[in-house]
């Protein structure tokens, strides 16, 4: 956002298609990355393994969402269960004694196998039914997980995530962990914003945007739907994984209840269906704001400024984040991306605001 | 324009408010000149654990004002950080995280999923965790757990203290039946392979009875449970549950006399039966109820009576209240262990070691005497039995603890599954 | 067999009381096709209003139940003309969110100034069993049950009053409504005003069970139950679906749970939602006009 656009002017063909086209963009998002390369650092340890590294790995998630419910239309409340199952494979696979990069393959397969029998439902109905069917199917997940002690891990139910090295590095590092995560929230931006051009992306849209008339172009809806189905697990799958190895360390079944999937749910629609920029700042929104508005009030509190009960002062959070949420769906209901794309907008053009179209 | 300018404006002022929040802690610091021992409790005050966590986040802050109004450990006052996360295991990392990096050497997570997330990173850190009446029964294994600390009795150890009882004063064990009805978590299945063993060496029956979170409803499987006909129920549950347990059980025609509670069942719960019709229901305590104890005394003097109470007065002497005063004693009587024999300032480390150096400590009666060693985190398991009278819990027995073989055989069992990854 | 009927009557009873939970969502539904996923929170408002007006004013239950029925229906007019009313010609998703939304900021707000400590509410329903031919009968459901029909049979009859053959016309088509004058904002209004009413009562009846605090909003889920299966438009649903919900939910687990060793409620109810979708998605009684795939 920090150049003047006089027009793109593309002399070739390839120039065009770009991700990128504008350079200054391509300059940015590079300036992003090595910002994110070199966050450890620059910030210190509680803000990159407290803060950047879950943010990350919410992102993520948040974008392998995006995929089926921004590009591809379909309602999924049942995420959590998805990544579930991704990380509870990674896991008992590496317990066996897989190598961790394998076993994120199976985690995503075992993901997106699954995860395409919700998609069933979404081949006969859509909308609010999905939404309710897909929110059975997690309660069914989870009480899978939490009733079968073989996979939850016993009496204790939880299962350590063993000491595992992704290409040689050591994943127990807290650098390392960042690095992971870092590397794939970027392969998973690239990914997305490739799709949205593809030939698959386009054929998703279409499916989205009325699916009649999609099968009348010659789109196979049944298919596609699947596929969205499909590829959106696969990545939840890995990211599971990820959220696991990375971050948690361990999986115990309350990572992925219910509550979580409606969060993802939040993230994707705070941050605007579809935009994979909305991912990062609706993964902030839902993630890191009940953190920083408890820090918030807590100091306020601690600092005399705000004399209340404990009790009110741990629920001012909950209002805040409810309310805002409404507040967003109310005013900006292209969520957050489209705010950031305002404020581009019109620092791109300024003082000279009559410009903007 | 107007609207983004405000968001804008709003988001400085939010960041700069939070900047403001992180560096000022000034808190409850007295005019003391040694350095400060931070705790941090860092609990569930919206999610599952509302029940229990404001009365005894209430009696931790009043026990804690208590000893900084009477002239800190040894003269170091304490800090406490106090943070809801919401039973969100990302949010309890944050706060963690934060917390240590503020200096705290004593976390408490008051939720089961929170602290066990966490076990790695205390044992990492070298930074003690509290985990009375909840997170995992095994850590009660020192040498598995070094930074864990139970200190009160684990629910196994309350189920074999319930046997117990059933054993020396209701009757005796052998050819009764049993019939454990719980929430089914990992929480409501805890105690059964204590039960289980138990019924096999005393010759009793012992069925389970699951029902479904979070306890609103429980028809059926009372229904199952009289059908069963047993000569005694344990009821495993929390919150919300508890009375509707009883509440059903009264309806299928079981006498509150047969029904044995774990440790959560509170005033309110019996208000919510009715408090006439619970008369006879009995529970494991784990600490003394009321506010007879010097304890409660003590901090109704120089706390409540100067208008300096945490919350509703009401409250003070409740069992979740007491509960909580007595983890904050215990922690404060570790701590001064740790100035005493390795010296200020206070570390991770020599906190843990001011632990394993409690010997006999009851709080003056508040609680039963704990002996904490580098192998047992739990102190003993002791607790007792009370009933509920019609207006207050009346104690049964002397503290008792029971079967600690058998109790110690699952945690030993369970410690070495933990060590394997589990 | 006596388990059975048992099993059965307790079943058919709670799903009664479920059925009160699931009537605002109807209500909500067949008037503005909105599924109000704020319900169970609104439960749980309507249930600390009366703890507000019984235990902390010290007024009479009689008293203190129509006071939070007259607040809640002012709650629903409320959320309707500052909320859903904004919302309308948005994707489905959208309001689904803004509902939950609601649903976080209101089991923030109740339990923030009221305190998260579980309420008692006694609405003096005694605990002695209740047995008859040998089956014991769970008095609280019993007459929670009654009152669940009750509400339910003055709704029927509220649809053919004057002003609910409006909100039929409505519930079938906005603009042709609009065209004959009938003013659809107002009878949306009115429905999530009603929709605030029924939550009093189920507020009242499961406070009274299970004590008051946020927990009530987990009512949610069995309530969705009820409307997928019975039909998400119809009042009749409510009542058939409330009733094999329960009923099934208290059967299949009965026998079930020993041999399976944990509580497979939430598994019947899970799938009574999913094969419900998969087999007739608008359920027994709604209206076919559901956008098929």
């Amino acid at each position: 956002m920090f150049y003047r656009l006089a027009g793109v002017y593309h002399t070739t063909y390839a120039g065009e298609r770009k991700l990128w086209p504008v350079p200054a963009d391509r300059w940015q998002a590079l300036g992003v990355l090595a910002l994110g390369l070199l966050a450890p650092l620059l910030v210190g340890d509680l803000y990159l393994s407290s803060y950047l590294l879950p943010w990350l790995v919410w992102t993520a998630a948040a974008l392998s969402l995006t995929l089926l419910m921004g590009v591809a239309g379909q309602l999924h409340f049942g995420f959590a269960a998805v990544m579930a199952i991704g990380a509870y494979t990674a896991i008992h696979l590496t317990r066996f004694g897989v190598p961790f990069e394998i076993a994120l393959l199976g985690a995503g397969l075992m993901a997106a196998a699954i995860g395409s029998l919700f998609g069933a439902a979404a081949l006969r109905v859509k909308g609010l039914y999905l939404v309710m069917a897909t929110l059975a199917m997690q309660y069914l997940v989870d009480w899978t997980i939490i009733n079968v002690p073989a996979i939850s891990g016993g009496a204790q139910a939880t299962l350590q995530a063993p000491e595992v090295s992704f290409l040689g590095a050591p994943m127990t590092n807290d650098t390392v962990q960042y690095y992971g995560a870092l590397l794939w929230a970027a392969f998973l931006t690239v990914f997305i914003m490739n799709i949205k051009r593809s030939a698959f992306g386009r054929a998703l849209v279409a499916v989205r945007d009325k699916d009649f008339a999609a099968a009348v172009i010659g789109v196979n809806v049944f298919r596609y739907k699947l596929l969205a189905f499909f590829t959106s697990s696969f990545l939840g799958g890995v990211s599971g994984a990820v959220l696991a190895f990375c971050y948690y360390e361990a999986v115990t079944p309350e990572q992925f209840s219910f509550d979580v999937s409606i969060q993802f749910v939040a993230m994707v629609l705070v941050g605007g269906l579809g935009s994979v920029i909305g991912a990062y700042l609706g993964a902030a929104f839902v993630l890191l704001l009940p953190i920083v508005l408890t820090n918030l009030v807590a100091g306020l509190a601690d600092s005399g400024l705000l004399t209340i009960s404990q009790n009110l002062q741990s629920h001012i959070p909950l209002m805040a984040y409810g309310a805002l949420i409404i507040a967003f769906l109310l005013f900006e209901p292209l969520g957050l991306a489209k705010i950031y794309d305002n404020l581009r907008n019109y620092f791109r053009v300024w003082p000279f605001q009559h410009t903007r179209n | 324009m107007i609207n983004r300018r405000g968001v804008l404006r709003s988001a400085t002022a939010a960041i700069a408010a939070a900047a403001f929040a992180v560096s000022g802690f000034a808190g409850q610091a007295l005019a003391q000149d040694k350095q400060p021992i931070t705790f941090a409790l860092l609990q569930d005050f919206t999610g599952v654990y509302t029940f229990v966590s404001n009365e005894y986040n209430q009696g931790q802050q009043d026990y804690i004002k208590m000893v900084n109004a009477t002239g800190g450990v040894k003269g170091h006052p304490i800090e406490l950080i106090v943070r809801d996360t919401g039973n969100e295991p990302q949010r309890g990392i944050e706060a963690y995280n934060r917390a240590v990096e503020e200096g705290a050497v004593l976390v408490d997570f008051l939720s089961t999923p929170v602290s066990r997330a966490m076990v790695p990173r205390v044992l990492e850190d070298e930074v003690v965790m509290i985990t009375a009446l909840h997170g995992r029964g095994d850590a009660s294994d020192g040498q598995t757990f070094p930074y864990v600390f139970p200190m009160m009795a684990t629910y196994w150890s309350q189920a074999s203290v319930l046997a117990k009882y059933i054993e020396e004063h209701m009757g005796g064990l052998e050819g009764k039946k049993i019939a454990h009805v719980f929430i089914d978590s990992p929480f409501g299945r805890e105690p059964l392979p204590i039960l289980r063993e138990l019924a096999e060496r005393k010759g009793f029956e012992v069925k389970a009875f699951p029902y479904p979170s979070p306890g609103n409803e429980q028809s059926a499987t009372w229904s199952d449970v009289r059908r069963w006909g047993p000569d005694h129920v344990t009821i495993w549950g929390a919150g919300g549950g508890q009375p509707v347990s009883i509440r059903t059980a009264i309806r299928n025609g079981i006498s509150p006399k047969d029904i044995l509670s774990v440790v959560w069942l509170a005033r309110t719960d019996m208000r919510q039966v009715g408090f006439e019709a619970a008369k006879g229901v009995k529970r494991f305590a784990a600490t003394a109820t009321g506010r007879d104890t010097p304890v409660i005394q003590k901090i109704m003097e120089t706390v409540i009576e100067k208008g300096n109470g945490t919350g509703d007065m009401e409250n003070v002497g409740n069992v979740y209240y007491n509960i909580g005063v007595a983890t904050m004693a215990a922690s404060v009587q570790a701590a001064e262990h740790a100035i005493e024999n390795y010296g200020a300032p206070v570390t991770g480390p020599k906190l843990k070691k001011g632990f394993e150096d409690i010997e006999n400590f009851n709080a003056q009666g508040l609680m039963p005497p704990i002996t904490i060693t580098e192998k047992d985190h739990q102190g003993g398991g002791y607790g007792r039995v009370s009933m509920w009278t019609g207006d207050g819990w009346e104690p049964q027995t002397d503290w008792i603890t029971a079967y600690q073989d058998i109790v110690w055989e699952e945690i030993e069992e369970n410690a070495k599954q933990f060590e394997q990854g589990n | 067999m006596t388990y059975f009927f048992e099993l059965l009557i307790n079943g058919a009873l709670t799903g009664l009381m479920y059925a009160l939970a699931a009537l605002g969502i109807v209500l909500i539904y067949k008037s503005a096709g909105v599924p109000n996923l704020a319900h169970g929170a609104m439960i749980m408002l309507s249930a600390y209003f009366i703890y507000i007006f019984a235990s902390l004013v010290g007024l009479s239950l009689w008293l203190a139940i129509p006071i939070a029925a007259v607040l809640m229906f002012v709650f629903g007019l409320v959320a309707e003309r500052f909320l859903l009313r904004r919302m309308v010609g948005q994707p489905i998703i959208m309001i689904v969110m803004l509902t939950l939304g609601l649903e976080i900021l209101l089991r923030g707000v109740a339990p923030g100034f009221l305190g998260a400590a579980p309420k008692s509410l006694d609405l003096g329903i005694g605990l002695a069993p209740m047995i008859v031919e040998g089956v014991f009968i769970n008095r609280a459901y019993l007459y929670g049950a009654a009152v669940a029909i009750a509400m339910i049979a003055v709704s029927l009859l509220f649809f053919q009053t004057r002003l609910g053959t409006k909100l039929r016309a409505v519930s079938d088509d906005h603009v042709s409504s609009w065209s004959v004058g009938i003013s659809v904002e107002r009878a949306i209004g009115i429905s999530w005003g009603l929709a605030g009413v029924s939550a009093v009562a189920a507020g009242a009846l499961w406070g009274s069970v299970q004590g008051v605090d946020w927990t009530l909003s987990t009512l949610l889920f069995p309530a969705i139950a009820v409307v997928i299966l019975g039909g998400l438009d119809s009042i009749w649903g409510v009542l058939v679906g409330g009733l094999l919900v329960g009923i099934l939910g208290s059967v299949v687990p009965g026998y079930l749970d020993p041999l399976v060793g944990g509580g497979t409620r939430d598994v019947v109810t899970s799938l009574i939602i999913l094969v419900t979708i998969l087999v007739r998605p608008y359920g027994i009684f709604g209206r076919e006009d559901i956008e098929r795939v």
